[in-house]
């Protein structure tokens, strides 16, 4: 039946159309929507910060490359998605970080957050996070954007909340805060161009409503529940939702699609632990900023969220294993 | 392929044509027994293989022949010309002699049983195909005729005709007619069923007391009743025309006539694009369950890799049948096919969306019938091929080379 084979067909599995998206092209347009963040860091934050974001990139892809050889892999590195991750982790770091602090974490991000996990896909932490929070634990002191950025006349809204009390930050003005004019991580704090990136994200739907949303609403419930048990203690909700790097966690890093759950009841809950976990650091944590460690904590709670499953289509069902014939059992085994 | 369209609305299509005679035929016979050799010389109806199981009527000749080559999946004749056997008369009465008779001519009557629903499909099973539509406007003798013959099977106490809404939909004498959104993939019989009864059940089951068929399914049995001759055509939509072709046409032929040409590395589509069976070469001849032909370039469409699983969920929220084909993906990838089935690779429809969804371009839907497919190998002592379980041909024919 095969036999005349002029021309010779494709033969291949349905569907056999396709919307057109790639890997590479969410990518691209997640890099797109970063690109706001990136120019306002090196707007404010000068040749430092574009340094950061250059050398943490440059060392993403060379790692990944790297890796990819090591593990005979084919090379993978024009997917973008190293420089994805690179930049991200860029994101995190304050401007003034050391050159050795960027490549270790960026290196650390792609090799411990994705590689070690079989690759793209298969990692169940956002690597980026991964990659900070080895350098956060190894070294605070230049970690610390308060401590390191000394010459800078920026507030930090949150190291100066947790170290000074609510008077501190009270005369910061929130719309500044929303214009990127706080320390904090170098991409991280350029609150209005993320929400722009994000936005973009979301109309490109490369990123899906339930997260941002859901982790923005448990972030602001939980903020107003401590205001409203004690307004002298505790800030605002818009002041926790525009200071550090809330937005780029609900938009950027949760949003990642490896280590967040599918489904829309456990993208919700996702987003909402996360979200809680921010203000519930901030408030009892020894970090200044809860937002990297409330996503990796979220991203736990994954495995677990994911059984939170619908009813499958006619219920659930599991093929019966046959009743072994007597008598092909008897010819086989004596 | 962006501009795909998930629309199930046909507009208005032209008549149906018959297809020209091709001089050669190839017909698909992976599910018969063939009663004759290489050859014998056969008529326009004559019988030339019998059905091996449920689900299938015995198959004829459409044109008068040779028999040149038979082999365990096709049988090809040589046409010399249409003399024709003569046509039997229709017997009276219902029930088990006209199933039979009906059988006997080609059509399956396995499904036939008695219930009290009976329903018929008119929503087009994919984008693209319209058959339906012209037999609904053209031939309301026929389709009534047809649908007379099953209500004597069947004797359900309540039909009805479920349509995409804004397609034409004219009802029959006590038949109710039932809209669903005119968007894939609310023609595939699980979801019609779904509709109608509000019962999910698992494909290839209907649930007891229903009975489902589609505005082809009537044709064809009503044609057989009108002209006590064998069915051996199917309706097809190609570039957009339907045609009555007879079954074994080569795909080559068909897409010559459509005055189309085909490339090398081009893939021809039997069937619709979401869910069509690739033919294997241009002598490949139609069966009786195509529904379209395609011609997809080289290049175009889904060209799937064997990129990772992203995790996205974007197969998820797009799945009929809410279970996560990402996941049931990457259990087949590393034969994990047991763990497939916790994610409920049996709740799959087949529709194929989620394969056009996925970012990773992963050949998701081959994955689930891998899946499905291992596990009906690894749980019963007898082969996958006798399995009720509604497998399509793609999963027989194409490992098997004779060489
Ligand atoms: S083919 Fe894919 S989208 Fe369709 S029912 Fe099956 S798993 Fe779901
Ligand atoms: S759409 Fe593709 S990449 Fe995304 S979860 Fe589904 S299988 Fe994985």
């Amino acid at each position: 039946m095969i036999r005349p084979m002029n021309p010779l067909l494709t033969v291949s599995m349905a569907p056999h159309v396709h919307c057109g998206r790639t890997i590479k092209g969410y990518m691209r347009e997640t890099l797109l929507a970063l690109m706001p963040a990136a120019i306002m860091a090196g707007v404010i934050f000068g040749m430092d910060a574009v340094r950061v974001m250059a050398l943490s990139c440059a060392v993403a892809v060379v790692t990944e490359a790297l890796a990819n050889r090591l593990m005979k892999r084919d090379l993978a590195v024009d997917d973008l998605s190293a420089l994805h991750t690179g930049l991200l982790f860029a994101f995190l770091l304050p401007a003034s970080a050391p050159w050795w602090l960027v490549t270790v974490g960026s290196a650390a991000s792609i090799f411990m957050g994705k590689v070690i996990f079989g690759g793209l896909g298969g990692n169940p932490l956002c690597s980026p996070l991964v990659g900070w929070a080895l350098c956060r634990i190894s070294w605070p002191e230049f970690m610390d954007t308060n401590a390191t950025m000394l010459a800078s006349n920026l507030p930090a809204p949150l190291q100066q909340l947790k170290s000074f009390g609510l008077d501190a930050v009270a005369f910061i003005d929130p719309a500044s805060l929303f214009m990127g004019h706080q320390l904090g991580g170098l991409g991280a704090i350029q609150v209005a161009a993320l929400l722009a990136g994000g936005v973009f994200l979301l109309v490109r739907r490369h990123i899906s409503w339930e997260i941002p949303a859901a982790f923005t609403a448990g972030l602001l419930l939980t903020a107003w529940i401590y205001r409203t048990i004690d307004p002298a203690t505790y800030a605002t909700p818009l002041f926790h939702l525009l200071a550090g790097g809330s937005i780029f966690g609900a938009f950027f890093l949760a949003t990642d699609p490896a280590s967040s759950p599918v489904g829309r009841i456990p993208t919700l809950l996702f987003g909402l632990i996360a979200g809680v976990m921010v203000i519930v650091i901030r408030v009892y944590g020894i970090y200044p900023d809860g937002v990297p460690f409330a996503i990796l904590l979220a991203n736990l709670f994954t495995p677990l969220l994911d059984r939170i499953r619908p009813k499958p289509f006619g219920g659930p069902y599991t093929l019966t294993q046959e009743k072994e014939d007597d008598a092909i059992c008897k010819k086989c085994c004596g | 392929m962006t501009n795909y369209s998930f629309s199930l609305l046909t507009g208005d299509t032209g008549p149906l044509v018959k297809g020209t005679r091709p001089d050669c035929l190839r017909i698909p016979i992976h599910a018969h027994k063939p009663i004759l050799a290489s050859g014998d010389q056969v008529l326009s109806g004559t019988k030339i293989a019998e059905a091996k199981a449920d689900g299938h009527g015995d198959l004829h000749s459409p044109l008068a022949g040779t028999i040149r080559e038979v082999d365990s999946f096709s049988m090809r004749i040589e046409v010399t010309g249409n003399t024709r056997t003569d046509s039997e008369t229709p017997p009276g009465d219902s029930g088990e002699s006209l199933s039979r008779w009906l059988h006997n001519l080609g059509i399956n009557v396995s499904r036939f049983r008695r219930a009290q629903t009976l329903i018929i499909n008119a929503v087009p099973p994919e984008p693209g195909i319209s058959i339906y539509e012209p037999l609904l406007r053209d031939y309301r003798k026929t389709l009534e005729l047809g649908l007379d013959t099953v209500e004597r099977m069947v004797e359900p106490t309540k039909i009805f005709l479920v349509a995409a809404k804004g397609n034409r939909a004219n009802a029959f004498a006590n038949c109710t007619v039932m809209h669903v959104a005119p968007t894939y993939p609310n023609g595939l019989d699980q979801l019609v069923i779904k509709a109608v009864t509000g019962r999910e059940t698992l494909p290839g089951a209907t649930p007891e007391n229903t009975v489902l068929l589609s505005v082809s399914d009537l044709y064809l049995i009503g044609r057989v009743m009108e002209t006590g001759r064998p069915a051996t055509e199917t309706v097809m939509t190609i570039d957009g025309q339907n045609l009555l072709v007879r079954i074994g046409t080569p795909v080559g032929f068909l897409v010559a006539e459509a005055g189309g040409s085909v490339q090398p590395g081009d893939r021809v589509v039997l069937g619709g694009l979401m869910r069509g069976i690739p033919a294997l070469n241009l002598e490949q001849g139609v069966g009786r369950d195509s529904t379209g032909l395609h011609v997809v370039r080289k290049g175009e469409g889904l060209e799937s890799t064997d990129n990772f699983c992203l995790g996205c969920g974007e197969c998820e929220r797009h799945c009929p049948a809410r279970i996560m084909p990402g996941m049931i993906s990457r259990c087949a990838e590393f034969k994990h096919f047991a763990r497939a089935e916790t994610f409920h690779v049996h709740s799959c429809i087949e529709c194929g969306i989620c394969g056009y969804w996925c970012k990773a371009q992963r050949p998701l839907l081959q994955y689930i019938r891998l899946a499905k497919f291992e596990i009906a190998l690894l749980r019963t002592a007898t082969s996958p091929a006798k399995e009720p379980e509604k497998e399509k041909d793609s999963d027989k024919c194409p490992e098997k080379t004779d060489d």
